[in-house]
């Protein structure tokens, strides 16, 4: 089980609606930059940054092809998070706390 | 500023940042929405102390004194954070005379789950505005 501040730096990574949509273009297939720009209709620079953050977080990978950067999702990562959301439902407690009835 | 001034920046911000290509349109996304609520549910879940409650949460539903005094976060604090909470919908708010009882929404978190799972590589969601989803 990961720890808790890398569980909110996977879930940072996600908390905006650009980046929510950069992952669900990547989801289709591995892209550019330029890709993501020309469809999202924000500036190069922005598209870099929030990639930086998604990359930070582990969200995504990316892979050099002479001059361009391609970005990929990161399927594991994404299957954590689901299992954290599923660890957490009520009476599926995760049994960590300092609690007695742990 | 002078008007001409005034107006050759407005000029500038007329025009699209590059000229875009015929198959992909621009930005206002069809489920602006739905994503501003999606992004909300990951801003809630992106704090330590918001897990740790959570995670206290997940046992049983609990007021903000209890919480305060298993997790050692500030009362002010913890209420800060259970509005955050609430305010996203992951978190139900229920009263028993003076006392706030707080639970985990269990939908929101499967809604989650779901939409992590379906943004998976090799699984397109066919919502994005790219001239491969208007084709099918």
């Amino acid at each position: 089980m990961s720890n808790a501040s890398q569980v909110a730096h996977w879930f940072h990574a996600l908390a905006d609606e650009t980046r929510i949509q950069i992952v669900e273009m990547l989801s289709h297939k591995e892209r550019c930059v330029c890709e993501l720009e020309q469809v999202l209709h924000i500036a190069q620079s922005r598209v870099s940054f929030h990639l930086k953050v998604l990359k930070d977080a582990g969200v995504i990978t990316d892979r050099r092809d002479g001059r361009w950067m391609w970005y990929n999702i990161n399927g594991a990562v994404l299957d954590q998070i689901a299992t954290y959301t599923r660890s957490v439902k009520p009476g599926k407690h995760a049994g960590s706390c300092a609690l007695a009835c742990c | 500023m002078r008007r001409r001034t005034l107006l050759r920046i407005a000029r500038k911000l007329g025009k699209p940042w590059r000229p875009i290509p015929p198959g992909l349109p621009r930005f206002p996304h069809p489920l602006a929405l739905q994503l501003a609520h999606v992004a909300q549910w990951f801003h809630a879940l992106s704090d330590t102390r918001r897990l740790h409650i959570l995670e206290f949460l997940s046992q049983r539903e609990r007021s903000v004194t209890e919480l305060h005094d298993v997790t050692g976060i500030p009362i002010s604090s913890v209420s800060f954070h259970l509005r955050v909470l609430r305010d996203s919908g992951l978190v139900d708010e229920s009263r028993d005379g003076r006392r706030k009882y707080f639970s985990i929404r269990g939908e929101t978190l499967d809604d989650m789950a779901t939409l992590t799972h379906k943004v998976g590589p090799g699984k397109h969601v066919g919502t994005c505005l790219l001239s491969c989803c208007q084709r099918t």
